[in-house]
Parts: C-alpha cells; sequence; structure tokens
C-alpha cells in the first residue's frame, strides 16, 4: 500500500512537474481507507473550498457514479451539487479504490481568478453506500506561504494531509 | 332511528379518536438528486411521532408542482395503521405535499347535563337542536399537513402562502434545515403573523429514548418560534390556533396545521 502511494505520488510530480514553475501549486492528499466489509463500495468523495461566508468557491475533485447517490454527500449537495450541474459534469470523475491520491490545486477559484487574501476552509466529505459518511475540514489563510494541513483519519476518510502555497 | 343516531356517534367517536391524534405526511426522501425520481408518501394518525397508528383516507392529498400548479395523488393505499402514496418527481425544484381539509363546523350543546355534537354551522344547526340544548356553540374547524420535498436545486414558488388559514413560513428553506443551526418559523393565520400559536416540535426515534425531547411553543407577537435543532434527522411540528371570532357561521374558529421536515447533517 505505501509503496502504490509513494508510485502515485511520484507520478504525479513528474506529470504536474512542470506546471509548479509557472504557479504555485497546492498539493491535497487523501487516503481511502481499505475497509473490509461483505459488501464493499467505492466511496462517493468531493473536495472543495468556502471562503469565510461558507459560500464555495472552489471544486477540486468529485468521485462519483450515478446521480441518484449525490445527496448523500450532504454538505458537497447543498452547497455545490445540487445548483452547479455545469460544474459537477465539469469536474466529476469516477470513483477510486482504497489507496493514496494527491490532487492539485491552483489557488483559483472555480473560474480561474485568483481568491482574495482571507480566511478559507478545506473540505473533503465521502459517502459510502451501505457504509457511513465523513465530512472533514480544515481553515486556512490565504495567502497560504507553504502552510501545511493535516487532518486525522476518521470513518470513511483515511489521513487527510495539504501543502498550501 | 336508532340506528342512525348510532352511526353518527360512531363517526363522531372515530373523528374523535383521529383528532386526539397527530397526523403526519413523511415522504421516504426530502432531498433527491435525480429527476423522474419515485417517492413514497407515508400518512398515520398516531401518538408517537412516525410510528404509524391509523391508516387515513388520502383522497385530499395533493402535489404542488415547482411551478406551482397542483396535482391530484392518484397512487394511494390505505392501510390499518398508515397508508402510502406513490408519487414521482419530474422536473427539478421544490414540491409541497398537502393534505388539506375543507373548513368544517362542528356545534357542540348539553341536552340533560350530557356533552353532543353536530357537524352543522350556525345557520344549520337551528334546525337540527333539540329542544332543550343549552351552552350551544359552534366551531369552525380546518387542517392542513403538509411537507416538501426537493430535487436538485431548490426553488420559492411553493413556499408562499395561501394567505388562507395557520401557515408556517422559514427564514431557511426546508431543504437547507442543518443541525446545529438556528431556525426560525413564522406563523401565519390569513396571511398575517399570529402571536398565540401553540405547538409542540419532535422528532423520530421517541421509541427509543426516555426522554422524548418533545419542545411546546407558543408563538410570539411577531408570530415567531425560533429554536436550534440539536440532532439531525426527520422532525414535526403540530401547531394550532383557536380564537372566539364570531362570523355568521361559527361562534369560534380553530385552525391546525402539521408540517415535517428534515434536518440535515452539518
Amino acid at each position: 500500500m505505501k509503496l502504490t502511494g509513494a508510485c502515485l505520488c511520484v507520478c504525479a510530480a513528474a506529470l504536474f512537474g512542470h506546471a509548479t514553475l509557472q504557479a504555485a501549486q497546492s498539493d491535497i492528499t487523501l487516503e481511502l481507507p481499505a475497509i473490509e466489509t461483505s459488501q464493499y463500495h467505492r466511496p462517493y468523495v468531493a473536495v472543495w473550498v468556502e471562503d469565510a461566508q461558507q459560500q464555495p468557491v472552489k471544486l477540486i475533485a468529485l468521485w462519483v457514479e450515478k446521480p441518484d447517490w449525490l445527496k448523500d454527500l450532504r454538505r458537497f449537495w447543498r452547497k455545490i451539487g445540487r445548483s452547479n450541474t455545469a460544474l459537477v459534469d465539469a469536474v466529476s470523475g469516477a470513483t477510486q479504490k482504497p489507496g493514496s491520491y494527491t490532487l492539485h490545486w491552483d489557488g483559483n477559484n472555480d473560474d480561474g481568478g485568483a481568491l482574495p487574501a482571507g480566511k478559507y476552509t478545506l473540505f473533503v466529505e465521502a459517502a459510502r453506500e451501505q457504509g457511513g459518511r465523513s465530512l472533514a475540514k480544515h481553515e486556512f489563510t490565504l495567502p497560504a506561504k507553504n502552510a501545511v494541513i493535516e487532518i486525522a483519519a476518521d470513518g470513511e476518510l483515511g489521513d487527510i494531509s495539504a501543502i498550501l502555497r | 332511528m336508532l340506528k342512525k343516531a348510532a352511526l353518527v356517534m360512531s363517526a363522531l367517536c372515530v373523528s374523535a379518536s383521529v383528532s386526539a391524534h397527530t397526523l403526519w405526511l413523511v415522504p421516504s426522501h426530502y432531498v433527491l438528486s435525480k429527476q423522474d425520481s419515485w417517492i413514497a408518501v407515508d400518512a398515520s394518525a398516531a401518538n408517537m411521532t412516525f410510528v404509524p397508528d391509523k391508516g387515513i383516507g388520502l383522497t385530499s392529498l395533493k402535489l404542488y408542482n415547482p411551478d406551482g400548479k397542483a396535482q391530484d395523488v392518484t397512487t394511494v393505499y390505505q392501510g390499518k395503521r398508515k397508508s402510502m402514496a406513490d408519487v414521482q418527481l419530474a422536473g427539478d425544484g421544490t414540491y409541497r405535499l398537502e393534505m388539506a381539509n375543507p373548513l368544517r363546523y362542528f356545534t357542540s350543546y348539553e341536552l340533560n347535563g350530557e356533552r353532543k355534537r353536530l357537524m352543522a354551522n350556525k345557520q344549520e344547526r337551528t334546525a337540527q337542536l333539540p329542544a332543550g340544548a343549552t351552552k350551544v356553540e359552534t366551531v369552525q374547524m380546518r387542517s392542513r399537513n403538509f411537507a416538501y420535498v426537493t430535487v436538485n436545486s431548490p426553488t420559492q414558488t411553493v413556499l408562499k402562502l395561501q394567505n388562507a388559514g395557520l401557515e408556517i413560513s422559514s427564514n431557511t428553506h426546508p431543504a437547507d434545515v442543518v443541525a446545529e443551526e438556528a431556525l426560525q418559523f413564522v406563523f401565519h393565520l390569513d396571511g398575517k403573523p399570529q402571536a398565540g400559536v401553540k405547538g409542540v416540535l419532535s422528532y423520530e426515534g421517541e421509541l427509543y429514548r426516555n426522554d422524548a425531547g418533545r419542545v411546546e411553543f407558543e408563538t410570539d407577537n411577531k408570530g415567531q418560534f425560533s429554536f436550534t435543532p440539536e440532532h439531525a434527522g426527520r422532525y414535526l411540528i403540530e401547531a394550532s390556533y383557536s380564537a372566539d371570532t364570531a362570523t355568521a357561521l361559527a361562534d369560534k374558529v380553530r385552525e391546525s396545521v402539521t408540517f415535517t421536515f428534515e434536518v440535515a447533517l452539518p
């Protein structure tokens, strides 16, 4: 498992290496824990950023399958999913198996514009069919200047770490 | 004559026993993320919140579409403990499920020391009251039971007040109600905020806890009742308002309403 995670990181760094030269990129690494159960379905996962007024400003990742269950990502659904179909379509990708994944964020909002200095919150939500739901969040400030976020594993989500640039 | 009286009596008993219960509508889903989804709507008259007790007729159940147009709900089943309706929600937006009873008039009186009741308004009662009836009083009654269901993006149209009878508005859209966030309801009578509306707030699972956690309230002079739901889950508000408002047809008015809603996880 550790080896796979390291491999993914190396590959990601190789793929996105050129981009980091142009713009400071934040890396968010999250782990989907292996859960021993007779009926395992891959979790639906959303990663996004809200501003100090709890308004969503950037959807970083969305791993889902069928629209029926999007609502089970309760906060994501209220804040983004139910009203911004175009964004959901643009960002959504397939669900992922247990493992470690690194996401990249250029620090801009959904429209590609720069975010003003201020307080923001990183949200990671996961919901699994016939399983549980977890919501992890962590406040940060922009400009972040290499601030590090660490969120301990809980329920459907493994450890989350991020370096915000 | 005796048979007819017995029938009337049994009808009154049934209506009295049902009215002592609280009638609610509980959709299987309050929030959906797919068009054309079906929902099941449970309805029952019961003492314990969302523990079905008596099935009820659903002939007056209506579905208000996001554009405000109402349609009858025809796929219904009345069971002993609860009734159920199948409802398909075609487009995006907020829907209102409502069961509203028309105005009804009850005249109560005393005869030889016994309390009795008639289905009659003030004009009809003269012909029906027996000689010697005392303490005659006619009450106009109306009840309304409703719930909102939202498919994808929430809309406002079906939340608008109908300006008739007792209604509830809120500063939070029903699809946005979240545990640990303050919630405010305003109770309106015929479209105006009404003080003195008495109600009870409860939530599911009463059967499995010792403290039911019910909150009794009375609206303030702005018609408001505020609270912060502690737990996510399905909630019920039952409320009523009585006033000695004499009209041509009644001496008193009694309006009642039940409303079920979902409190989502933060």
